[in-house]
């Protein structure tokens, strides 16, 4: 009896064995195991870190002033932020703020992008190759930077109180509405973020179905009831993900609410986090809850996508619509007049400003004097002269910004490689089971930190490195962690779509050969999907390069670029940004350059012209 | 995805239930009482000269890495002159070293989160902000203040007989106009009159702003604030008296004294008024500008060393309001930099003696005291940073008579310092009113242009 009991025991245990060999054979059984403890590790660990720090008390905040207790736990946060006289001013205004600004930000970056994405592919339009190269500028640069160069544009002495700008000097008076608050900071954004729409929108466009748009052609369906019934539901899932990127962008930002005099929960978080520690941590949650609740929706829209079929004749390509010899000219110049100011101005506006004697005086412009232009700001190589340095020495002979660079360039480096592979195998593992609960949920939870807003985040990843175990603030470590963390959905959304793509035979014939899944990956694969895959890489890279909301409250401002141009911008010294952003620019145009010459892949990959 | 959703809700909740159970016995901060080792250290070194806190440092941190953080970027500036002093009593001395400057207030945080460590990163560290200081760092022992014997002497007292923070230097924010157009401020409740939007950096992004109005509602303070008022023109005074009689209930709501009133109303009126800007450096482009017009602003004094002559931009389009014939009540405000070595220091002999070099000698302060509006609060060094930068002919020509620049002819710390003409931050004051006058203060609706 004892020893049939034993050989069930062992058989059954053989049998387990078999079972997770066989499991594991398949790397991408092992990918999402992985993945999934990983994945859940690094979003519900911050998450636990900041709900705990929302309950703790931190000397010399209001939760000691009212617990009368200078450590341990309470629940005194969330009582005074919700209750207490300054509710309104501390939460509800700033969220009403947030809210309006979140959703003023997706609806411009959608109107902008999208009909410039229809103009440019679908339409003979002028200049396409070009309007599509310079549409995705904004993008690249900081997004704060648009902030200052409004200022720089329309502040005035008669409004804002402030020294006049540009057209003010002119004679032209903006109100204040236009100057400063919600309506610049939704423009600023909404420019920001609208090359998302032009990529995702473009993308349908380019590659959508021309059965549908032939068919009702062919029945003599008005245009614009095509546009609505075919055309727009046709786009819905890409401008679904528009607002699912541009939302938690947009609620996350901190600089350009802060530029622009908008309170919003950002820079209420910043503000709030010397007395109000705690409350401030709580704010972060309700940013983070909106990130869930994006997610949420999100999927169920997936849900409700709809299916077309045609019952008509065929068709073989797009039909491009034809705006006529003045029109398909003339908007084009109109494009080309409103790119140059969202894209050329700006760059032109900075390389001018690192020539200025005194940050904003253009004197020489006044004056008709080319001698109130200098090179100081470039080539001055000792800081012991005070010559109207603040005692920093010129950008080519500063140290601290070009160790900033360095620092910049590694972590972006990095992040773009951890993020890119990571996020590229979790594409491939998740198509190879797309029916399954465990790859939809590894997908799902591979997308959150990206939904969840950048500031929040970073509260809660320097919350979470900052105790006696682990003490990562101001260390690479950390910001690549963090990077990593919240740019991998870039290379696991592009990855997964290739990779549905991708039939299962060409992969299959390779095992039967017995080709080891490192050649199959290497060999079949990637180069199959390198487009996608690269644009993968490239997006964390140039993200990184100029983020700010998630990496400033883990650095001291001269670790990365973008903190030391933030101190800078701050600190009035707006030659030494202006070169710090032209710096950026440059890199991120040699990169995006060099790895479309190497490997055809390109930010706006194939959508122009 | 409900099941997701469910999943991590539980895990939220558990969170939020089993934390504050398990953190029952919580007590306070133990640190605070206890004597540390670095404590003793600074014990011993309170009793020696800087040559011989030199001669400790040198041995301590001979070819080590030096990590101070600090509130002022000149940190970095001192080091390499303080490794150079090392050098001239052991020349094979070097030292690595790595300051840095965190914003948005993270000093506080960074220097928690490094006390948790048994040994620290950070070796000392210059901080402001004296409200902060007292209720986060000292009270919990984070830091500890280690007095020089020389500074001490110099100052007339002892290690022991000093109470208080190591202040570095004296930085005032001066009220400073541009004086292009006609506008006059001889009066401080100038610049909280109807119409009037001073330039200022929000209290919100630096705190020591905010100190400064708490500092107002002190019988000292409030007192000024009387004085000044009374010194108005009776239809002055009608209009700022609406303002002071409807704050009379609050201020003694709040335990003021009897001039308490005059404080809250003219804080009332100020942070309904200022327009709030990111830094003192764009207020600073916008007065010296000529398109600026009667504007003014209260920032920190020595931003108008780095302006540059130009067609539309000068220093002479700028003046300083407390510099007036007549003027009343205070021209500004004052905050210290302090110096604290850190109660977990790796270095701690080193961070002594770095800290003596910098309130001891004018060499260790010359990377501040080359700028006009800072003031050692070491007498000796005052007079030899003066004699050798002369500030106080700072904006004269080459001809020591002709004044070209009369905003650059900095007054001095015996004068900024003296008959109330700044006010001055007490931390423990500041501490003590943080939660009372604090929130009254943030409940005032802050003026935005639009």
């Amino acid at each position: 009896m004892t020893s049939e009991f034993t050989t069930t025991k062992a058989n059954k245990s053989r049998i387990r064995k078999n079972k997770m060999k066989t499991f594991f054979s398949k790397p991408e059984n092992a990918i999402l195991l992985l993945m999934g403890i990983v994945l859940t590790i690094s979003t519900v660990a911050p998450i636990y870190a900041i709900v705990k720090d929302t309950i703790s008390i931190h000397p010399g905040t209001i939760d000691e002033f009212i617990s009368k207790r200078s450590s341990g736990y309470t629940i005194a946060n969330y009582i005074d932020l919700f209750t207490s006289n300054l509710a309104k001013r501390n939460l509800w205004d700033p969220l009403v703020n947030t809210i309006l600004l979140s959703v003023g930000s997706c609806v411009m970056a959608i109107l902008y992008g999208g009909v410039f994405a229809f103009l440019i592919t679908r339409t003979d339009l002028k200049a396409r190759k070009y309007l599509s190269a310079i549409f995705i500028f904004p993008y690249i640069m900081p997004q704060w930077t648009l902030a200052v160069v409004w200022q720089h544009m329309f502040s005035s002495n008669a409004v804002t109180g402030t020294s006049n700008g540009l057209l003010a000097s002119l004679g032209i008076v903006m109100p204040a509405w236009w100057c400063v608050g919600l309506f610049p900071s939704i423009v600023v954004l909404g420019l920001h973020y609208a090359p998302f729409a032009y990529i995702l929108i473009g993308g349908i466009f380019r590659n959508m179905d021309a059965n549908l748009e032939e068919a009702a052609t062919i029945l003599d369906t008005p245009k614009w009831k095509t546009m609505f019934r075919i055309t727009i539901p046709m786009i819905k899932p890409a401008i679904l993900s528009t607002i699912l990127l541009v939302f938690g962008g947009a609620m996350g930002s901190y600089p350009v609410p802060h530029y622009l005099n908008l309170t919003t929960l950002s820079t209420k978080y910043v503000s709030m986090n010397d007395k109000y520690t705690g409350e401030a941590s709580i704010l972060a949650i309700i940013m983070m809850l909106f990130g869930v609740a994006i997610m949420f929706v999100n999927q169920l829209s997936l849900k409700s996508r709809k299916n077309y079929t045609t019952v008509t004749g065929k068709s073989g390509q797009i039909s491009k619509i034809t705006l006529g010899k003045v029109g398909r000219v003339l908007i084009a110049i109109l494009l080309i007049i409103l790119t140059f100011f969202t894209s050329i101005f700006p760059i032109i506006s900075f390389a001018f400003e690192t020539f200025l004697p005194n940050p904003g005086d253009y004197s020489f412009l006044y004056t008709g004097d080319t001698s109130n232009l200098t090179t100081k700001w470039w080539v001055t190589s000792e800081n012991i002269t005070e010559n109207g340095m603040y005692g920093q020495m010129g950008i080519l002979h500063n140290d601290t910004i070009w160790k900033a660079y360095r620092g910049t360039i590694w972590v972006a480096v990095c992040c773009s490689l951890f993020a890119g592979t990571i996020g590229t195998m979790i594409g491939y593992a998740v198509s190879k089971h797309r029916r399954s609960k465990a790859a939809s949920y590894v997908n799902s939870m591979a997308f959150l930190p990206y939904l969840m807003p950048s500031i929040a985040v970073g509260a809660a990843f320097f919350i979470l490195f900052s105790n006696q175990y682990f003490n990562l603030f101001n260390t690479y470590t950390l910001l690549i962690i963090v990077g990593t963390i919240k740019y991998i959905p870039f290379a696991s959304r592009s990855a997964l779509n290739s990779m549905l793509q991708l039939s299962g035979e060409i992969e299959e014939a390779a095992l039967i050969q017995n080709v080891p899944w490192h050649k199959r990956m290497l060999k079949i694969i990637i180069p199959i999907q390198k487009t996608s895959i690269l644009s993968g890489y490239l997006l964390p890279f140039m993200t990184c390069l100029r983020e700010l909301s998630l990496f400033m409250l883990l650095c001291t401002q001269g670790f990365i670029l973008a903190t030391t141009l933030d101190y800078f911008d701050e600190m009035g010294l707006y030659a030494f940004s202006s070169g710090i952003n032209l710096i950026l620019i440059v890199t991120i145009l040699i990169c995006n350059t060099v790895v479309n010459k190497v490997t055809g892949a390109s930010i706006d990959s194939g959508i122009g012209g | 995805m409900k099941s997701k959703v469910k999943v991590l809700a539980i895990m939220l909740i558990i969170t939020a239930l089993v934390v504050p159970l398990y953190a029952g016995g919580a007590t306070d901060s133990p640190r605070a009482n206890e004597t540390s080792p670095v404590e003793e250290i600074i014990k011993q070194a309170e009793g020696m000269s800087l040559e011989e806190l030199a001669k400790k440092a040198i041995e301590e941190s001979n070819g080590k890495m030096f990590y101070g953080v600090g509130n002022s970027s000149r940190g970095k500036t001192a080091l390499p002159l303080f490794i150079s002093y090392l050098q001239t009593i052991d020349p094979n001395y070097t030292l690595n070293y790595e300051w840095q400057q965190p914003k948005n207030n993270k000093i506080f945080d960074q220097l928690t989160a490094d006390s948790l460590k048994s040994t620290g990163t950070f070796a000392m560290t210059l901080i402001q902000d004296g409200n902060q200081i007292e209720s986060k760092m000292v009270r919990t022992g984070i830091l500890d203040t280690f007095i020089p014997k020389e500074w001490a002497e110099a100052n007339g007292t002892t290690a022991d007989e000093y109470k208080g923070f190591l202040p570095l230097q004296t930085l005032n924010k001066v009220f400073m106009y541009n004086n292009t157009g006609d506008k006059e401020f001889d009066n401080v409740w100038d610049f909280v009159a109807p119409g009037e939007h001073g330039l200022f950096m929000d209290i919100d992004s630096e705190i020591v702003g905010k100190n400064f109005l708490y500092m107002l509602t002190s019988d000292q303070y409030s007192a000024v604030l009387k004085d000044a008022f009374d010194a108005l023109p009776e239809e002055e005074k009608a209009t700022f008296q609406a303002t002071i009689d409807q704050v009379a209930t609050d201020a003694d709501d709040l335990g003021l004294g009897e001039n308490g009133k005059y404080a809250l109303a003219w804080i009332k009126l100020w942070v309904e008024s200022y327009n709030a800007q990111t830094d003192d450096g764009p207020i600073c482009n916008t007065l010296v500008s000529q398109s600026a017009t009667d504007q003014f602003g209260l920032i920190v004094y020595s931003k108008l060393r780095s302006v540059e002559e130009s067609a539309t931009v000068s220093k002479k389009f700028v003046d300083i309001a407390a510099y007036n014939d007549g003027y009343k009540g205070f021209g500004g405000f004052g905050y210290c930099h302090y110096l604290f070595v850190t109660d977990n220091s790796p270095l701690p002999w080193t961070a002594c003696a770095f800290i003596a070099y910098m309130v001891e000698t004018a060499d260790g302060f010359s990377a501040w005291g080359k700028d006009i509006g800072g003031y050692s609060a070491n007498p000796v060094v005052a007079e030899e940073t003066e004699a050798i930068y002369k500030h106080k002919t700072g904006g004269m020509a080459e001809d020591g008579v002709t004044v070209v620049y009369p905003a650059l002819n900095d007054r001095g710390g015996d004068w900024w310092l003296s008959e109330n003409r700044l006010v001055l931050e007490d931390p423990s004051y500041c501490a003590s009113v943080s939660f009372t006058v604090g929130s009254w203060i943030e409940m005032l609706s802050k003026y935005t242009p639009n």
